[in-house]
């Protein structure tokens, strides 16, 4: 780590002397297409306890959320064409040991087969965003799920690779409350970071990660839920990370670069000067 | 005031000038990056050819030694020179800030939206003929499979395309079904996103497998139908050559 930041030093002095720099200056390069809507959950640190267990806890309100457009599932059978759930937002916090994740989103009624699940890609390898199910031409991952159902009154872990694959963890290590008021839903999951178990996510501060989301209202109509099964609202991939700890050794190195820019200058007057005697 | 290095200094304004505003009336604006490396390969040429000979090496940094010397200075040449020397160390360390500061930013994603199709699919041709019955049976497929994502319009609007990153294709714009082959299209729907290869991100694919689902004439007949209502036509081998 300190070689990499003292390369960054020389790199920048380096990158001011050259002119390098300059990008910065001329920067018109057009923005990235806008996709609409966030791309990134950010897990913000905090020093107390993450409050889990409680989707109505002062401090969600403090963090900024990010916001996810949902889509009915239709990647697969049996597919469903128009959804309730439209658009989740997401907030999260992490005290370096639990983490806790709150998604909000907009439901009319409150019923007992109400659902909602956290996707992840377990390890390295790449999953689809459809339960890890099989890719043609790339080995693909396994994916976790954390899962949360109004009747059910608490989170499951589990884990799929492939459709019809899909089982609850023998270690289960996800809790997960949900209240609804007033057509909102507000559902927060929690679990250590890291867990030591294979078959779940692991979660290290700094480390960007992917993250999907489902959602299935379980309002009766005619006689039957409306959403359950593969019937449910979805997200593509997007991505997640829990905030680092400060790192305040940037600034020692800030004011290194200072230094050794003062120190060419130095030398290069003093080079001048002597040419010119 | 007839320096070389005066000289330089308008050759680069010149040249910064005309690749930012003068070429984009004629063409496509250039990135920054690319003015950028145009404006270091415009200096890099000058510096070689003032430092030739050691009269013209002079007349080249004379300025600049003189300026960085404080040389005869007086006024705002001398609050100048001091500016100079204050922002210099200041910049090194915002660019050394800039690189260590952590980023709120996800990774970068490259992601090849035509990527290579496997061999067996090269080449393959829509066995069925492009009759009035068979494009409006194309068409009825599209609106039962495709439309719901797709849109009704083949413009990539369907009701539920919203949620989707990477989103459907739009058909009617000219980068996508006009610059591919039949067998392309073929490909893509019959193996869907799961059916792509690494650098296309399969893992994000929204796309059906339709093999599982749909007979290859329908697939077929789903293509004719595509190009027709998007009012697009196919890539052939004859435009190719």
């Amino acid at each position: 780590m300190g070689y990499q930041k003292i390369f960054s030093v020389a790199l920048g002095l380096i990158f001011t002397v050259t002119g390098a720099g300059a990008p910065c200056v001329f920067a018109s390069d057009p923005p990235p297409e806008d996709g609409g809507g966030s791309v990134a959950v950010r897990l913000h640190l905090t020093d107390g306890p993450v409050p889990s267990g409680d989707p109505n806890a002062a401090v969600w309100d403090t963090i900024q959320p990010a916001e996810f457009k949902l889509a009915p599932q239709v990647h697969w059978p049996d597919r469903i064409q128009e959804v309730t759930v439209k658009s989740v937002k997401v907030r999260g916090m992490h005290n370096g040991q639990d983490l806790a994740m709150l998604l909000e989103y907009a439901d009319p009624s409150e019923d007992a087969a109400d659902a909602a699940a956290i996707e992840f890609m377990v390890g390295d390898k790449m999953a689809h965003f459809a339960h890890g199910q099989e890719m043609l031409q790339v080995e693909g991952g396994p994916v976790n799920i954390w899962y949360w159902k109004k009747e059910d009154g608490k989170g499951t872990d589990m884990s799929a690779k492939g459709f019809k694959t899909i089982r609850a963890q023998d270690n289960q290590n996800v809790s997960a409350t949900g209240a609804w008021q007033e057509g909102t839903w507000r559902v927060v999951f929690s679990r250590p970071l890291q867990t030591g178990d294979d078959h779940d996510v692991q979660v290290t501060p700094g480390e960007w990660r992917n993250v999907a989301f489902a959602f299935w209202d379980g309002e009766i109509v005619d006689g039957a839920v409306k959403e359950q099964g593969s019937q449910k609202a979805v997200s593509s991939w997007w991505y997640f990370r829990a905030e680092p700890p400060p790192d305040n050794s940037i600034y020692g190195y800030v004011v290194l670069g200072i230094a050794l820019a003062a120190g060419f200058e130095f030398f290069l007057l003093r080079r001048i000067r002597r040419g010119n005697e | 005031m007839k320096g070389s290095l005066t000289k330089t200094v308008i050759l680069l304004v010149g040249m910064y000038v005309f690749l930012k505003f003068i070429l984009p009336l004629f063409t496509a604006p250039l990135p920054a990056s690319l003015i950028f490396l145009y404006l270091a390969l415009t200096l890099a040429s000058a510096m070689i050819f003032y430092t030739m000979s050691g009269g013209s090496l002079d007349e080249f940094m004379g300025p600049i030694g003189r300026f960085l010397t404080g040389t005869g200075q007086t006024g705002i040449a001398g609050t100048a020179r001091i500016l100079v020397f204050v922002l210099f160390p200041l910049l090194v360390g915002w660019q050394t800030y800039t690189r260590l500061a952590p980023s709120d930013v996800p990774p970068a994603e490259n992601r090849t939206i035509h990527p290579a199709p496997p061999g067996e699919f090269v080449g393959l041709s829509n066995p069925y003929e492009r009759t009035q019955n068979n494009v409006m049976m194309g068409k009825g497929l599209y609106a039962a499979f495709c439309s719901p994502c797709h849109g009704a319009n083949f413009d990539g609007k369907g009701p539920a395309a919203v949620g989707f990153n990477p989103p459907p294709a739009n058909f009617s714009d000219p980068g996508t079904i006009a610059q591919l082959q039949e067998s392309y299209l073929f490909w893509r729907i019959k193996k869907g996103g799961v059916g792509l290869p690494v650098e296309a991100m399969p893992w994000k694919s929204a796309m059906p497998r339709w093999e599982v689902e749909l007979p290859d004439e329908w697939i077929w007949k789903i293509i004719m139908g595509e190009y027709d209502g998007a009012g697009q036509s196919p890539r052939t081998w004859e435009e190719e050559e």
